[in-house]
C-alpha cells in the first residue's frame, strides 16, 4: 500500500523545486525568465513571511511567559491583578496584525491584569499601548517634550491607522501627527 | 511638621528619592524602567513606593527584600518626588509599613475607564522618562 504524502512534505517537495528553478541558470528562453524570475519573488516572498512570522512567533512567546510569570494575585506585591487570558489574546491578535516595517513590541505587565506593548527609543522618546479584555487600546507616547494620550478601537485583525501613525512616529526619526483627544 | 515612626518627616520633600520595587523582569529593559511599572493599583487607586533618604543605595534592599516576599526583586526605579509632583500627581506619607508612601491624584474616569487609562499611562511614562534604574 503505497504512503499517504502529506500536505507538509508535498509543499517541502514544491519549494524544494521551486527554490532549484528560482537560482539555476539554464533558461534560454524569455518565457523560460519570466517564469525563473517568478519563481524568485515567490520565495523571497515566503522567505520574509518565515523571517516575520517567525519573529512573531518569538513576540507571541514571550506574551504567554509574562503570563505565566503573571498568573497570580499581587504578581508586583503591591496588590497587582493576574493578567487577563483575554489582554494575553488581544495582544497576540495585535502582535499579529503589526504591518511590515512596524517593529516589534516589548511587553510588560500592568497592575489591572492588562498588558502593555511599549515602543521605546529612549526614555523621552517612547509609544505605550495598553491591551486589555476590551477591544478598545488605551494608549500614550512621549516625544521630547510633546505628550498625549488617546483612545482606539481594534478590530482584531487590523490595527488602527492612527496607532500605527503614532508607533512609526516614535520609531522613525520623524514626527508624524498621532490623533489626540 | 511631625515625626513618623521611621523618623521621616510626615511631609515628603521634592528632593527625596522614591522608591518602586520591581519584581518582574519585563517591567523594565537594559537601561530604562517602562511605564506599566508605575501604574496604579486597581484597588486602592494608588501607587505604592519607598521613602529613601540619603542612605546608600544598596541600603534599599533591606526594605525590598522583604516587600517583595517569595518573589523575586529585580530590580528599583527610583526618582525624585518632585518628578511626581511635576506630573500633576500628589506624593504623600503613608506608614506604616516604615518608609510608605503613595503617589495619589491618578485620573480616574469610570465613565471612560480607557480614556482613564491612557491619562494614567501618559502620566506613568513621564514618571518612567525621569526614574533610574537601580538592579541589584
Amino acid at each position: 500500500m503505497p504512503e499517504p504524502v502529506s500536505k507538509v512534505r508535498l509543499c517541502l517537495l514544491g519549494y524544494v523545486a521551486l527554490s532549484t528553478y528560482a537560482t539555476g541558470s539554464s533558461a534560454i528562453s524569455v518565457e523560460a525568465s519570466d517564469v525563473r524570475r517568478a519563481a524568485s519573488a515567490l520565495i523571497e516572498s515566503v522567505e520574509r513571511s518565515q523571517a516575520l512570522f517567525g519573529e512573531k512567533a518569538s513576540a507571541i512567546s514571550q506574551l504567554r511567559a509574562l503570563a505565566i510569570e503573571c498568573n497570580q494575585e499581587n504578581w508586583d506585591a503591591y496588590g497587582a491583578t493576574l493578567i487577563d487570558p483575554r489582554a494575553i489574546s488581544n495582544a497576540e491578535a495585535i502582535v499579529r496584525a503589526l504591518p511590515i516595517g512596524v517593529p516589534l513590541p516589548e511587553f510588560a505587565p500592568e497592575p489591572d491584569g492588562s498588558v502593555s506593548l511599549d515602543w521605546i527609543q529612549s526614555r523621552t522618546r517612547l509609544f505605550s499601548l495598553s491591551v486589555g479584555r476590551s477591544q478598545r487600546l488605551a494608549y500614550a507616547w512621549l516625544d521630547g517634550t510633546d505628550r498625549g494620550h488617546a483612545v482606539a478601537t481594534f478590530d482584531g485583525s487590523t490595527i488602527p491607522p492612527r496607532v500605527i501613525d503614532g508607533i512609526l512616529a516614535i520609531v522613525k526619526n520623524g514626527h508624524a501627527p498621532i490623533g489626540t483627544f | 511638621m511631625a515625626t513618623l515612626p521611621s523618623g521621616l518627616s510626615d511631609s515628603v520633600s521634592d528632593q527625596e528619592d522614591l522608591a518602586r520595587f520591581l519584581t518582574q523582569s519585563s517591567q523594565f529593559t537594559a537601561t530604562l524602567v517602562k511605564p506599566a511599572a508605575f501604574l496604579p493599583s486597581p484597588k486602592d487607586r494608588e501607587t505604592s513606593v519607598s521613602r529613601h533618604g540619603s542612605e546608600p543605595r544598596e541600603e534599599l534592599w533591606t526594605i525590598g527584600l522583604p516587600a517583595a516576599g517569595a518573589r523575586t526583586l529585580h530590580a528599583a526605579a527610583i526618582f525624585k518626588a518632585q518628578v511626581v509632583r511635576a506630573a500633576q500627581l500628589e506624593v504623600a506619607a503613608d506608614e506604616p509599613p516604615p518608609r510608605h508612601a503613595v503617589i495619589r491624584g491618578w485620573p480616574w474616569d469610570d465613565d471612560d475607564p480607557k480614556l482613564q487609562k491612557a491619562k494614567q499611562v501618559e502620566l506613568a511614562a513621564v514618571i518612567a522618562s525621569q526614574a533610574d534604574l537601580l538592579r541589584r
